[in-house]
């Protein structure tokens, strides 16, 4: 087994918080592990990335080949495409959708999404919101580790073990909250996989899921089938472009209503 | 045994710890700072504790360390690749002199100048000073090779330089560490004429380090670094050092298996290995970080023929920038991998450079500097430093016109100002200030000589990582004033956006006086708000 991944996001995200996560889970593990990041300068508001590479016997070299990546684990949508190309062709990306601009030329929201989902296998998650709702607001990072669970080769729980014991000497509640956070990116992630699994279109589901709001545990079984009912209607695509850039996220529980042009 | 989750950095760190060393001494540098980092957390015990230390400068750091090893305990001094040449008077010299406690010098290289004005390659130091030099190429080699330098400092009397690179001293890995060496007893010099080096002495010792060379010939010959593996037959072969090890073997994989290979870890070059691989090869491809090193002196400049040797001199590999398995893909004709393709990628990406925090007070400082200067012309130029503050030149401040070695500003704009420039103004920080700055600040105050010099002082070296400063406040205006500088001509300001008129004034104000002034913009790093404090507190708890 080998799984290389790259976490980015902008200085000052935590993207090197998610790292150490995954590091000393994946140890405990008891794989083998290089993981290079880029320090320096580039703490300053410029891009940040940690490349993670774990597998079950030595591994030669700390940088990831282009073509060797098997996640892209983002906390900024822009930042999640300057890594696109180390991705293999069955690669996945699971970023934060709110942008974070600050460089004028930032590219207009609707094209950046366009060219985001048109990535065949995405999850969105809007970590913000999810980090608000788990009472640490700085705690995006930990939703976007949770969003991207399901996908590493690492037991949830060691994860989230790691997450507490991050936070720990901070305190029991920032720790909580933090785990919380976890659940929540969790439950996020395995909701899309959940959905495509169940019929729906890629870039309806990861639309979708971007815009909803979750509890810190695992959706339940049947509100999966009813949004899956739902979102392999026809008219599913155009809905979920306007629940996309609507102002109000929806929850779980919304009804058909919720899907009204 | 240990098993830890460790950067390469931190390996180095723990491997002199364990060495038994008695201080560490540095100055904060990408990517070298984890160092002193991790040897400041590690206090040793109440009856040997370890002195960690930043010091002013490199050359400091170095000479502190080489105090350590004349009083005949362990040394570990550490620096990017750049502080060596601020450092090289005393690494030459203690090369001659030679070490007494083991004494090690660990330089971290930034190739692709991910955080540098240059991507220069200090095995041309260790080579230059003849003393030996690892290279370790993972990082439980920068645990076991740091351990094994201070011994080998100590067997041979040489200091030993440790070379890393920014993605071995930046990247994590597992490491097992063993337990630790207890500290030397301090026993000084016996000979103290060999680190008295007046010329009869020099003479001397000068010898005594080409003595040493043979034995040095032998150590890297019989090292496990230097692992020769020939296959059978004449067939190609590869020279491979240091970290590209890895990348060549993730490029190439089984196909490895069909060359001679050498593998290089520890300097002077094992001559009698190579000389076995050139005669086993049909050619041979030197793959090595950083500078063409081995490549220059085992294909002779490029003027040996049998075998061809190939690299970076003959355009097989890029003559700039860091190695990559992809890179060595290219080189050896391997197609890329297969990767995933998402059109329109180039149109929704654009670069996001590093920029200076918000609330940073050297915004406020350039906003006044640039408007204190508009009207006097669009040829005006400001030297710059290195720091945080270099982020001056690019947009929206674009306030700084230089920026090549820490402290090179005051002096540039001595030697512009000679040269007619007016105004001839300089920015420096109070850490680069402290570094490199005090002694051209002394020559243009012996002189009075028309330079305006900026400090900006934010109590901190920020761009490391909020590393202390020597001198913050009061006390630059004591040692501005000490240097020469009348009082009346050193003024300090306080960048916020509410003084900004002021500033401005105070700086036209002076621009308008004849001869040195100094303007300090002092104002504390927000980023770092914290550690300041914590800085503060310890300056005011240590003994007088």
């Amino acid at each position: 087994m080998n799984y290389d991944l790259v976490v980015c996001g902008v200085g000052g995200q935590g993207v090197l918080a998610i790292a150490w996560v995954i590091d000393h889970a994946a140890v405990a593990a008891g794989y083998h592990l290089k993981q290079p990041e880029v320090h320096g300068m580039a703490q300053r508001g410029g891009a940040v990335s940690a490349f993670v590479r774990i597998a079950d016997a030595p591994i030669a070299s700390d940088l990831i080949p282009d073509g060797a990546a098997s996640l892209v684990l983002s906390v900024e949508p822009m930042e999640s495409l300057r890594y696109a190309r180390m991705l293999r062709p069955d690669g996945w990306i699971v970023t934060d959708v709110t942008p974070l601009r600050n460089v004028a030329a930032y590219p207009d929201a609707e094209r950046l999404f366009d060219v985001l989902f048109s990535v065949p296998r995405v999850i969105a998650v809007d970590a913000t919101r999810l980090a608000h709702k788990a009472g640490a607001v700085k705690a995006h990072n930990m939703v976007m580790l949770g969003a991207a669970a399901a996908l590493l080769p690492i037991p949830a729980d060691l994860l989230e073990r790691h997450v507490h014991a991050l936070f720990a000497a901070k305190g029991e509640r920032l720790a909580a909250s933090n785990v919380d956070a976890f659940r929540l990116g969790d439950a996020a992630g395995r909701f899309t996989s959940a959905l495509v699994a169940g019929g729906v279109a890629r870039g309806v589901a990861a639309r979708v899921v971007a815009r909803l709001d979750f509890q810190p545990r695992p959706v339940d079984g049947d509100v999966v089938a009813t949004w899956c009912a739902r979102l392999r209607a026809p008219a599913a695509s155009a809905a979920a472009a306007r629940i996309f850039t609507a102002d109000k996220p929806l929850t779980l529980a919304d009804g058909p209503s919720a899907f009204a042009a | 045994m240990t098993e830890k989750i460790l950067l390469g950095d931190e390996a180095v760190a723990l491997g002199a710890v364990d060495a038994g060393i008695t201080a560490a001494y540095a100055y904060p540098g990408t990517p070298s700072t984890e160092i002193l980092e991790t040897i400041r957390r590690h206090a040793g015990t109440a009856d040997s504790p370890i002195r960690g230390l930043w010091s002013t400068n490199e050359k400091v750091a170095l000479e502190e360390g080489i105090g350590v090893s004349y009083a005949g305990r362990r040394a570990l001094v550490a620096m990017k690749h750049v502080g060596l040449n601020v450092a090289a008077d005393p690494f030459m010299n203690v090369a001659v002199a030679g070490a007494h406690g083991g004494l090690v010098v660990a330089v971290a290289d930034d190739p692709s100048m991910h955080s540098s004005q240059n991507e220069q390659d200090s095995r041309y130091y260790a080579d230059f000073a003849q003393v030996p030099c690892l290279e370790p190429s993972d990082q439980q080699e920068c645990y076991t090779f740091t351990r094994e330098a201070f011994d080998l400092s100590e067997t041979l009397h040489v200091p030993v330089l440790l070379r890393l690179v920014t993605r071995l001293a930046h990247s994590r890995a597992r490491v097992t560490t063993s337990p630790p060496r207890r500290q030397n007893d301090a026993r000084y010099v016996a000979d103290a004429s060999l680190y008295t080096l007046l010329p009869s002495n020099a003479r001397r010792a000068y010898g005594k380090l080409l003595d040493k060379q043979s034995a040095l010939a032998d150590y890297a010959e019989h090292h496990p670094a230097n692992a020769l593996t020939l296959r059978i037959g004449r067939g190609p072969g590869l020279l491979v050092s240091g970290i590209a090890w890895n990348y060549l073997r993730e490029a190439l994989g089984p196909a490895l298996a069909r060359y001679h290979v050498l593998r290089v870890g520890a300097y002077p070059l094992p001559v009698r290995k190579v000389r076995a691989l050139l005669d086993a090869s049909t050619e041979v491809c030197v793959i090595e970080e950083g500078y063409p090193f081995i490549e220059r002196y085992v294909s002779a400049l490029g003027l040996m023929r049998e075998p061809p040797i190939k690299g970076k001199m003959t355009g097989h590999l890029p003559r700039s920038g860091e190695l990559t398995p992809d890179v060595l893909r290219r080189a050896f004709g391997l197609p890329a991998r297969e990767a995933l393709h998402v059109a329109g990628l180039d149109d929704v990406l654009v670069s996001r450079p590093p920029r200076l925090c918000e609330g940073c007070p050297h915004d406020d400082a350039y906003d006044a500097l640039n408007e204190a200067l508009a009207g006097m012309g669009d040829d005006v130029r400001v030297m710059g430093d290195i720091g945080c503050y270099a982020l001056g030149y690019l947009a929206p401040h674009r306030a700084i016109h230089s920026c090549l070695c820490m402290g090179a500003s005051i002096g540039m704009a001595i030697g512009a100002a000679h040269a007619g420039m007016r105004p001839a103004l300089c920015v420096i920080g109070d850490g680069t200030f402290t570094h490199s700055g005090m002694a051209p600040l002394l020559d243009a105050a012996r002189e009075n000589i028309d330079i305006k010099v900026v400090i900006l002082d934010n109590s901190i070296v920020a761009m490391t990582g909020g590393q202390p400063t020597m001198a913050t406040d009061e006390q630059v205006v004591d040692l501005v004033a000490g240097l020469g500088v009348p009082r009346a001509r050193i003024r300090v300001i306080a960048p916020t956006p509410q003084k900004k008129a002021e500033n401005v004034r105070v700086i036209r104000d002076e621009i308008a006086q004849p001869g040195l002034s100094v303007i300090i913009a002092r104002r504390a790093c927000v980023t770092y708000a914290k550690v300041i404090k914590e800085h503060r507190r310890e300056r005011k708890a240590a003994p007088a």
